[in-house]
């Protein structure tokens, strides 16, 4: 029973973890990018730790819930850090549909100035 | 599972490693490069599962730890041109 549901927990796990390398891949820049390593691979890194505590001793549990609660905090704030860096230096947006603000990034489209802007 | 796992793992670990030279920027490069750390970390946990010892996952903690210290100096080195910044005086950030 606990080996079957650990069974389902590692496949879940590479099932994802495949989803995110394919989307760091063929995602056409950074800011794509940082979604597939940071969502699909972080989770799926979480799925295979805890598919490893089922039937195991308390100190492996112990150990994998620290680095699953380390991850869930550390992840975003990295993924944010390369996401400000890439911005600062002007990295170009090559996804289709892309949409800067500021007009800072080449590559996305900066949207009309609304009515009312002040000024626009 | 455990070694199909263990296996298929390491296919999706050489790819990642492989990305990281394709990429075409730094930026890219480092993203590449925190998959690749993932990748390795979620091999530790499965080693250590299959296994039934415990040190593989000290070395995971380790690496996760080591790894977010270094992507966040990376890119903060990425952007500002230096890793930790005093705040002026004035500066808003």
């Amino acid at each position: 029973m606990s080996a079957w549901f650990a069974d389902v927990l590692i496949v879940a796990g590479l099932a994802v973890m495949t989803l995110g390398v394919y989307g760091i891949l063929r995602f056409p820049d950074v800011y794509t990018r940082l979604h597939a390593s940071s969502k699909a691979s972080s989770l799926g890194v979480s799925l295979l730790l805890v598919a490893g505590t089922v039937g195991a001793r308390p100190s492996a549990a112990a150990r994998v819930v620290l680095i699953v609660v380390l991850l869930a905090l550390t992840t975003p704030v990295a993924a944010h850090a390369i996401a400000q860096a890439a911005y600062h230096r002007r990295e170009p947006m090559r996804s289709a549909g892309a949409v800067d603000e500021s007009g800072h990034c080449p590559g996305a489209t900066s949207p009309s100035p609304r009515h009312g802007d002040p000024g626009a | 599972m455990f070694f199909a796992g263990i296996a298929w793992l390491t296919v999706l670990l050489g790819v990642s490693v492989v990305s990281v030279g394709r990429a075409r920027t730094t930026a890219e490069r480092l993203v590449a490069l925190d998959t690749a750390v993932l990748m390795l970390i979620g091999l530790l946990g499965l080693v250590a599962a299959q296994s039934r010892r415990t040190y593989a996952l000290d070395a995971a903690l380790v690496l996760a730890l080591l790894s977010f210290v270094s992507t966040v100096a990376a890119s903060r080195y990425l952007g500002d041109r230096r890793p930790f910044t005093e705040p002026e005086e004035g500066d808003p950030r």
